[in-house]
C-alpha cells in the first residue's frame, strides 16, 4: 500500500468504521433484520426458477415489462432495443450493468450515455475502473478529483476546490442531462417477487431522477436479487444502506411499474408524470449454476455493502487490481467465479477472515474461496 | 496482479508438496533429526502426543516454500526434486535454539497443567496444512486420511497442537476423516501463572476468526500478567488481520506489502508486538523491533 491509494483508503476506514459503529450501536434491530434477510434469500436461492417466474408475473400485473437474459450478449440484446437507436441514456451505478458492459454496448449502439452517480462519474470521466462496490472512486483523493474535473468538466474548480465546489460542479453538469434523458437505467437492491416491486438504496438523489424524469426507465439486476416479499425487499434495503455506512439512506425508491393515476373515477391509466414505460431484466449470467452449486451458493446471498472489503489486507494492497472490475475484495473473488468463470482472483485469499466476521448476512467468505481455490488448482 | 506467474507457482507447489507429503509426511526433505533434537527429555510414545508439525522449528522454510522451490525450478522439477533424497533442507541454527526454548517452554506449561506429553521425534509428520491453505482439497484429504491412519497406528489418543494452522488443519480434516483421536491447542490446556511485559497483540487469523480463541487467550495472558494494549482500528476482531504468510506461496511481493503495513499499524499502538503463530513471527518480523510470541512472555 503506497502513495495516493494509500492516503485514500486510510481516510475511508477512518470515517467508515466508527460512523458503522455507531450506526450498529444506535440501530440494534439492524442485526435481526439481517438474519431475517439471510434466511428470506436464502428460500430464493434454494428455489430460484419458482421466485423468478412469480416475480415476471407481478411485473407484468404492475403494467411492467419482464424480461430474462442468460448471459451478457443477451442483456446486451434486450437493453439496445428498449433504449432504440439514439438518445441520452442515463445509468444510476449499476454493478450488473457494468458486468454485462451495458455502457459500452450503448455508447457503441450511438447513444450519450452518463453515470450519474457521483463516485462512478468520476470513474467515467477518468475512463478507470471502480474500485469498491458502494465508493466506485474510492482510490480518488480529494485532490485527484478536482484535478479530474478541471481538465474534463468545468476551469473553475481545482485539486484546492473544497469537497462541496466540487459535488456542486457535477450535480450541476448532470442537471442538464437529467432533463434531456430518455432512459434511465438502475440496478436493484432487492426485488420483491411478490409485487415485482424494485427497492433501491442511494443518497445522492440521483437514483429518484434518474427513474422518474426520462419517459423509459429500466431496471438491470441479477435473479439473485430477488426476495419473497415486498417486506423483504425493505428489510434489503435497510440491511445494505446501513452496513455501506449510511443510515438512514437519504432515499429508499420503490418502483412497481410505469408511473399511474387513477385520479378520475378511480380508473387506472398508465403513463402518468412519471415514466411511460418500466421494464425488469432479470439477469442469470451464472448465478443459475452457482445456485445449484453447495460449496458456492451463499455467495449469491451477498447484499453489496461493500464492507468485506474494508475488512482485507489482500484489497488493502492491491486495491482494483485483484479481481476484474466490476466486482472486487473479498465478495469480487466469489463473484468473479460466478460471472466470469474466473478463479485466480481466490488463490491470493490470506483467509484473514475479517470478511466473515463483517458480513452482515454471515457468508462464510473464506471457506466459499476455500472451494474456488479448489476449482482453481484443477485448471 | 500477474496471475500467470501465480498460477505457475500454484501448480509448482502443488504438485511437489502432495508427491513429498505422500512419499515421506514431509513437504520437502528436511534435517528430522535436527527439527526434534529440543525434545531429549520428552518420551517417544504415549497417548498424548506434543504434535509441532515442525512449524517453530521450520517457520523460516515454510513461509519461502515457494522461493526454496525455485531453485530447482526447471524440467521435470517436480520429480527431480522429490527424488533429491541426499539433499536435506538445513533449518537455521538460531531459528532451531528459539523453536526450542519456545517448545520446551510449552511442553513444561503442559507438565505443570498437569498434561503429561509424548513426542514422535524424527518421525513426527507434517500436518497438511499447506493443501488446505492453498485449497487442495482433495489433496489434503487424501494426505490427511493417511495421517490420521499414522497416528492411529501409533496409538495415539490425544493430539496437542502448538500452531494456529495444524490446529485448524486438524480440524478441518475431523471434518472429513471420521477419527476419535482428539485434537487440543496447547492454550486452551495451559495455566501460566507468570508472564511480563506490555505488548499490542497480533492475533493469528485462525486462532481468531475460525477457532473462536481470541479472547480465550486475552484471558490467559491478563492472568498470567502480561499487559495488552488495544487499539479499535488495530486490534479488534474485525479490524485486525493476517500478517501476508499464508499467501507466500502464491506471491512474496503480496506477502510483504501485507506485512509490512500489519507491522506498521502494529508498532503505531505499541512498539512491542505479541504473536501467537510462528509464521506471523516470520512475517512481520522484518518489519518489527521487538517481537515474542506468547511461549516467550510466560511460563
Amino acid at each position: 500500500m503506497s502513495g495516493e491509494w494509500a492516503t485514500a483508503l486510510n481516510r475511508t476506514l477512518e470515517n467508515n468504521i466508527p460512523r458503522l459503529d455507531k450506526i450498529l450501536s444506535d440501530y440494534p434491530y439492524l442485526e435481526e433484520h439481517a438474519e431475517r434477510l439471510r434466511r428470506a434469500k436464502s428460500s430464493v436461492i434454494a428455489r430460484l426458477d419458482y421466485y423468478t417466474k412469480m416475480t415476471c408475473e407481478a411485473v407484468e400485473k404492475s403494467g411492467g415489462v419482464p424480461h430474462l437474459a442468460k448471459d451478457r450478449s443477451e442483456a446486451q440484446r434486450v437493453v439496445g432495443e428498449i433504449c432504440g437507436s439514439d438518445g441520452i441514456v442515463l445509468f444510476s451505478k449499476t454493478n450488473v450493468g457494468l458486468e454485462l458492459g451495458l455502457r459500452e454496448s450503448l455508447l457503441a449502439a450511438g447513444h450519450e450515455v452518463w453515470e450519474t452517480d457521483l463516485g462512478e462519474f468520476l470513474i467515467q470521466l477518468a475512463e478507470d475502473h471502480p474500485s469498491h462496490i458502494v465508493q466506485p472512486a474510492l482510490h480518488l483523493t480529494k485532490e485527484m478529483v478536482g484535478r479530474l474535473l478541471h481538465d474534463k468538466l468545468d476551469r473553475s474548480v481545482s485539486p484546492d476546490s473544497s469537497y462541496e465546489d466540487l459535488v456542486f460542479c457535477v450535480r450541476s453538469f448532470l442537471f442538464k442531462k437529467y432533463v434531456a434523458a430518455k432512459v434511465g437505467i438502475t440496478g436493484a437492491n432487492a426485488v420483491a417477487a411478490d409485487t415485482g416491486s424494485v427497492v433501491l438504496v442511494e443518497n445522492e438523489g440521483n437514483i429518484r431522477m434518474d427513474t422518474v424524469v426520462p419517459s423509459i426507465h429500466i431496471a438491470v439486476t441479477g435473479v439473485d436479487k430477488i426476495v419473497p416479499t415486498f417486506d423483504d425487499a425493505f428489510l434489503e434495503a435497510q440491511v445494505q444502506a446501513a452496513h455501506a455506512g449510511l443510515y438512514p439512506p437519504t432515499y429508499i425508491n420503490i418502483t412497481s411499474g410505469p408511473s399511474s393515476t387513477a385520479d378520475i373515477e378511480s380508473k387506472k391509466v398508465i403513463p402518468a408524470t412519471g415514466p411511460k414505460e418500466f421494464h425488469l431484466v432479470l439477469v442469470d449470467n451464472g448465478r443459475i449454476r452457482a445456485s445449484q452449486d453447495s460449496d458456492l451458493k451463499d455467495a449469491l446471498l451477498c447484499i453489496r455493502c461493500g464492507r468485506c472489503y474494508f475488512a482485507c489486507p489482500v484489497y488493502w494492497t492491491l486495491g482494483s487490481d485483484w479481481s476484474p472490475p466490476p466486482y472486487g475484495g473479498p465478495m469480487g473473488a466469489m463473484w468473479s467465479a460466478i460471472v466470469a468463470d474466473d478463479t485466480k482472483p481466490a488463490s491470493l485469499c490470506t483467509h484473514s477472515g475479517g470478511c466473515k466476521v463483517v458480513c452482515p448476512v454471515k457468508i462464510d467468505i473464506p471457506r466459499v474461496l476455500e472451494h474456488v481455490k479448489s476449482l482453481n488448482s484443477k485448471r | 496482479m500477474d496471475y500467470g506467474k501465480t498460477q505457475k507457482q500454484l501448480y509448482m507447489v502443488r504438485d511437489v508438496v502432495y508427491k513429498n507429503l505422500l512419499e515421506s509426511y514431509m513437504p520437502l526433505p528436511v534435517d528430522r533429526v535436527a527439527c526434534s533434537g529440543w525434545a531429549k527429555n520428552i518420551p517417544r510414545s504415549g497417548p498424548t502426543v506434543l504434535y509441532t508439525s515442525y512449524m517453530y522449528q521450520l517457520g523460516s522454510v515454510f513461509k519461502s516454500y515457494a522461493k526454496l522451490l525455485e531453485r530447482f525450478s526447471g524440467v521435470k522439477f517436480a520429480s527431480r526434486f522429490a527424488s533429491l533424497g541426499g539433499l536435506f533442507v538445513k533449518p537455521n541454527k538460531e531459528e532451531l535454539e528459539r523453536a526450542s526454548r519456545v517448545l520446551n517452554n510449552i511442553a513444561r506449561l503442559l507438565t505443570a497443567s498437569g498434561t503429561q506429553v509424548a513426542y514422535l521425534h524424527e518421525e513426527e509428520p507434517y500436518s497438511g496444512a499447506l493443501l488446505l491453505e492453498l485449497g487442495l482439497m482433495d489433496e489434503f484429504h487424501e494426505y490427511g486420511a493417511k495421517l490420521f491412519d499414522f497416528f492411529k497406528d501409533r496409538d495415539v489418543r490425544r493430539l496437542v497442537t502448538v500452531d494456529p494452522h495444524t490446529t485448524n488443519a486438524l480440524f478441518r480434516l475431523k471434518e472429513y476423516v471420521k477419527s476419535d483421536i482428539e485434537v487440543v491447542n496447547y492454550l486452551a490446556l495451559v495455566k501460566p501463572s507468570n508472564g511480563t511485559g506490555r505488548f499490542v497483540m497480533h492475533d493469528s487469523c485462525l486462532y481468531s476468526r475460525y477457532l473462536s480463541m481470541g479472547s480465550g487467550i486475552r484471558k490467559t495472558l491478563e492472568g498470567a500478567g502480561v499487559s495488552l494494549v488495544e487499539d479499535r482500528m488495530v486490534t479488534a476482531l474485525d479490524t485486525s488481520t493476517c500478517c501476508g504468510a499464508p499467501v507466500e506461496s502464491m506471491s512474496e511481493d503480496l506477502s510483504e506489502r501485507i506485512a509490512k503495513a500489519r507491522a506498521a499499524k502494529l508498532t503505531s499502538v505499541c512498539e512491542d508486538v505479541l504473536v501467537a503463530c510462528p509464521l506471523c513471527y516470520q512475517n512481520l518480523s522484518p518489519y518489527v523491533t521487538s517481537i515474542r510470541d506468547i511461549a516467550e512472555v510466560v511460563s
